[in-house]
């Protein structure tokens, strides 16, 4: 089981519990449309949130120190082709 | 000491201004010029306009603040990174493109010399600070997506640069390689690696809240 982070519009919260650690990353994102609808991140509630509003969001997955999982879902920082 | 800072727009220009605190010597690297729309989202005066953003970043630490840094008015590429980069104690990636990352990670990684990377998303509702040790860019949504040039994030850009600038200044005392997300909600660390000669320990938080601070994490 993971810690899941949500980052959306200025806001990062913790999943009040624990996330599947084998899930792939398209489940994560529907699964975060659902939360945050239901209001299962603190702080972050919307109850009309769109299906795609994760579509494009990345996921990172990072072990800790203490052998435990923590899953990251952010918006990309993506930074042009210019140049 | 030297920290070279690498593209002076929004974050860089942000950061290098708030480490003019450092015992460090400083170097600027950018192609590009100040314009008036920078003026809103980059930490350069009007009196910077036309002249180039690594240039226009000396003279100003030097008239304003006595602070002495060297310019180098040069894009990064493959043919010039190892003389810019040279010497380097750290190297810190505040570019707008995904190519002149590359270009200084590759070199990071084979000359073993410590970057951190600092970004913005598109929308500058959230920024990342990370080590090269976990860099990987992200893809773009559209080609060519544009970056924050307007006044509009300039909260947001200055949230992230000083992030950026407290990493830097960790690194700089302490020997600590700390990854961050920045959010309007707060800070949240990702990873906080021990760098320092003696120990390389890594620390990440077991639990924390969305507003958690820099300073909630111990190193043993």
């Amino acid at each position: 089981m993971a810690i899941f982070n949500i980052t959306y519009s200025g806001i990062s919260a913790d999943l009040a519990g624990e996330l599947d650690e084998i899930l792939a990353d398209d489940e994560i994102r529907k699964i975060a449309v659902e939360v945050v609808r239901s209001g299962g991140i603190p702080g972050l509630h919307i109850a009309n949130l769109a299906d795609d509003a994760f579509d494009q969001f990345v996921v990172d997955r990072f072990d800790t120190p203490e052998g435990g999982k923590r899953i990251y879902l952010r918006p990309k920082v993506p930074f042009g082709n210019r140049g | 000491m030297r920290i070279v800072f690498c593209g002076v727009g929004a974050l860089g220009s942000h950061a290098g201004w708030l480490c003019r605190n450092l015992p460090a010597e400083m170097s600027f690297v950018d192609f590009d010029r100040v314009e008036s729309k920078n003026l809103l989202a980059q930490a350069f005066t009007k009196q910077a306009l036309g002249r180039n953003k690594a240039e226009a970043m000396r003279l100003q630490l030097l008239n304003f603040y006595g602070v002495r840094a060297t310019a180098f008015p040069v894009r990064i590429e493959s043919t010039n990174v190892e003389s810019l980069g040279e010497p380097a104690d750290l190297l810190v990636d505040c570019l707008d493109n995904v190519a002149g990352r590359h270009v200084l990670s590759t070199y990071a990684r084979a000359s073993s010399k410590p970057l951190v990377h600092a970004a913005l998303s598109a929308d500058g509702q959230f920024g990342l600070i990370r080590w090269d040790e976990h860099f990987v860019p992200d893809p773009e949504d559209v080609a060519g997506q544009a970056t924050c040039e307007g006044g509009e994030h300039l909260p947001a850009i200055a949230r992230i640069g000083a992030a950026l600038a407290g990493i830097v200044q960790e690194f700089v005392e302490l020997g600590l390689k700390r990854d961050v997300m920045v959010a309007r909600s707060g800070i949240t660390t990702t990873s906080l690696v021990d760098a320092s000669p003696a120990t390389r320990r890594y620390h990440v938080p077991s639990s924390r809240s969305a507003g958690a601070q820099a300073n909630d994490f111990e190193v043993r």
